[in-house]
């Protein structure tokens, strides 16, 4: 059993790869649980037919804490978990991950004979509670989803930062593309830079977004697109990658010297 | 900064107190509901109610401006008060609660008005000015008065800093030195025609409890012989009318027990620099032994022979050190002096009536 987190800027692809990872790998018969970590709860909306799933701080508003309920079936068999959060610009979301994950009851889900459990979890690491699920007994390690555009990247390093203050061990990167020059090598020579390693990258593909539109992953919608390889290739990876490690955050400077470079 | 180990004061107590003294009826702690929770208790004995909003887990994640919105509601039609203050928790201020909007909403614009402290973090007077400034703004006082609080604020801060607790990065409780000794050794001074300036430097609504020293050594003077020099913080013009009162009173009971003051050194919310009046005024007088109570630690040190009195077993060894004789506590000074409009004993007052042989 793997439990992994996902980092990385906001919109940048976080959502689309680990609920399609989820489906693909469910598809070859892993036991799969989504956890959806962003206030926004929409990463397992794809998994459910578009619909939103009660979140686990809502139901515990209601006084509803027992962690059956709180965790719903989905596409292929995995299961989703939305943690939830306050409306924009109240509360404390931060706070909020800290006790869903605590209502939650990793001891119970982890019992459950889950081959990977993962974590989806907003932007850069905002406060102690977004870096919630990296902590020691949640994710084994964490993968951030980056493009090779400099403030993709320069969010990455300021996670990559968060990971080296906490100790915690990053398994690699996975490039999303943007589609600019070189792409790939830039996203390859800053994982190198900070000692770690590009898993693969993805492809820009509109077929993401159309299947979203109608609350689908790619699996669902084109069962036969090859973008389903791609995701059950980073699945396999991720479950395969025995070379996790700390990674050793690197300087501004670096970043736009190895990006200007690569042009 | 020296980070300071020894818990201290804080604003949010402060806070408290400082709407107390304003008369505010209704004091709301926008927290949990242990919030501030020894401080509360003592005050509603003072006659304000305290409540919190009981902030709970789930607030705190969701926010909790309608649980507060709800609690002014409340309170307004279970006390019908006429002043209400809001004071920020820890918790509250954490999550950003926007309370100011809170009190719009909750149509209660006119009777309730927002301290924005955080809680428990930071020196205690400044969250006695942040209520200040508040009640300024809210009409409760004027700018004079809210300028001459501050300055008495700050300077208490400074004397803290300079001779409190809040000198050393971790500072021993200590009872003190034992009372009958003390009691002892005045009577006998006035049993030989010994001279004593008794220095009451009080804060507030602890005279009731202090004033109780000058009035017993006097008592004892009365039967022994020796003179006193009487120098209290006991105006009746400084502060507000709560403060006035209280130094009413206590003049009062000295006037029935025919006890003359020889020198009024400031109000009771200016022990800051009343201590300094005090020593001022007895520095070219003659006598055998200073005794002073309440806040001693704001008096200036005069080279003679020092007894003081304070209210903290956190005061004793930074009050040894400054170079008094015997330092005594009256530890039971803020939960005696709630609720109360004349002196009450004090445990060094009993031993010496008791030495004196005085009821
Ligand atoms: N490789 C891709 N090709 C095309 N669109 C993508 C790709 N990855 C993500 N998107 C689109 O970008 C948007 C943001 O993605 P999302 O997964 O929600 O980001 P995040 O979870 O990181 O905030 C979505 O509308 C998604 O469909
Ligand atoms: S402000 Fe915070 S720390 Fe202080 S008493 Fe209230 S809840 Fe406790
Ligand atoms: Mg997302």
């Amino acid at each position: 059993m793997k439990q992994i987190a996902i980092y990385g800027k906001g919109g940048i692809g976080k959502s689309s790869i680990s609920s399609n990872l989820s489906v693909n790998l469910a598809s070859e018969g892993y036991e799969v649980l989504l956890i959806g970590c962003d206030p926004k709860s929409d990463s397992t909306i794809n998994l459910f037919g578009g619909r939103r799933i009660d979140t686990v701080l809502d139901l515990y508003k209601k006084g509803i804490t027992d962690p059956n309920k709180l965790i719903f079936d989905g596409y292929k068999g995995v299961k989703g978990v939305e943690v939830g959060g306050p409306a924009a610009g109240v509360g404390c979301a931060g706070r909020g991950i800290l006790v869903a994950l605590k209502t939650l009851n990793k001891d119970y889900y982890l019992e459950k004979g889950f081959d990977i459990v993962i974590y989806d979890v907003p932007g850069d690491v905002v406060c102690g509670g977004f870096a919630g699920p990296a902590r020691e007994g949640y994710a084994d390690e964490v993968y951030i989803v980056t493009s090779g555009e400099y403030l993709s990247i320069y969010a990455a390093n300021n996670i990559v930062k968060g990971l080296f203050n906490l100790n915690v061990k990053m398994g690699g990167i996975i490039g999303n593309m943007r589609n600019i020059v070189n792409e790939e090598q830039k996203i390859e020579s800053y994982a190198k830079e900070i000692g770690s390693q590009l898993i693969t990258a993805v492809e820009r593909n509109s077929k993401i977004h159309e299947s979203e539109i109608e609350g689908k992953t790619v699996l669902e919608k084109y069962p036969n697109d090859p973008l389903n390889l791609k995701f059950k290739e980073i699945g396999n990876k991720i479950l395969e990658n025995k070379k996790s490690k700390v990674p050793n955050p690197t300087t501004d400077e670096k970043i736009r010297s190895i990006l200007g470079g690569l042009y | 900064m020296m980070n300071i180990l020894t818990p201290r004061p804080n604003p949010i107590v402060a806070a408290l107190y400082t709407l107390r003294d304003l008369d505010v009826d209704v004091a709301v702690l926008h927290g949990p509901s242990g919030c501030g929770f020894r401080a509360a208790r003592l005050l509603e004995e003072d006659g304000m109610k305290v409540v919190t909003t009981s902030m709970s887990e789930e607030d705190l994640i969701f926010g909790a401006s309608d649980k507060l919105i709800e609690v002014l509601k409340e309170i307004d039609e279970l006390f019908s008060p006429k002043t209400i203050g809001v004071v920020g928790s820890c918790v509250s201020m954490i999550i950003g609660e926007n309370v100011k909007k809170a009190i719009i909403d909750s149509g209660l614009k006119d009777k309730a008005f927002f301290v924005e402290i955080h809680g428990c973090m930071g020196a205690n007077t400044r969250g006695a000015i942040e209520t200040l400034k508040a009640a300024m703004d809210f009409g409760l006082i004027d700018e004079n008065e809210f300028q001459r609080q501050e300055k008495m604020l700050l300077l208490a801060t400074e004397v803290e800093s300079n001779s409190g607790m809040a000198k050393s990065k971790y500072t021993r409780p200590s009872r003190g030195a034992d009372l009958r000794t003390v009691a002892e050794y005045i009577v006998n001074l006035l049993k030989d025609k010994k001279k004593i300036a008794v220095v009451l430097n009080a804060k507030k609504e602890t005279a009731y409890l202090f004033a109780d020293i000058p009035l017993a050594i006097n008592l004892a003077s009365k039967k022994y012989g020796g003179s006193i020099i009487n120098v209290c913080n006991l105006s009746k013009i400084v502060g507000l009318s709560r403060i006035k009162r209280y130094a009413g009173d206590i003049i009062n009971n000295y006037d029935s027990n025919g006890i003359t003051i020889d020198y009024i050194s400031g109000g009771l919310d200016e022990y800051p620099i009343a201590g300094k009046n005090a020593i001022e005024y007895l520095k070219d007088k003659d006598f055998d032994l200073l005794v002073a109570v309440g806040i001693p630690q704001a008096l200036p040190i005069l080279n003679k022979e020092s007894i003081a009195v304070t209210n903290g077993p956190r005061e004793v060894h930074p009050l040894e050190d400054a170079g008094y004789k015997y330092v005594t506590v009256e530890i039971a000074s803020h939960s005696t002096v709630m609720g109360i409009r004349d002196i009450v004993l004090s445990e060094l007052g009993e031993v010496i009536r008791d030495v004196a042989g005085i009821q």
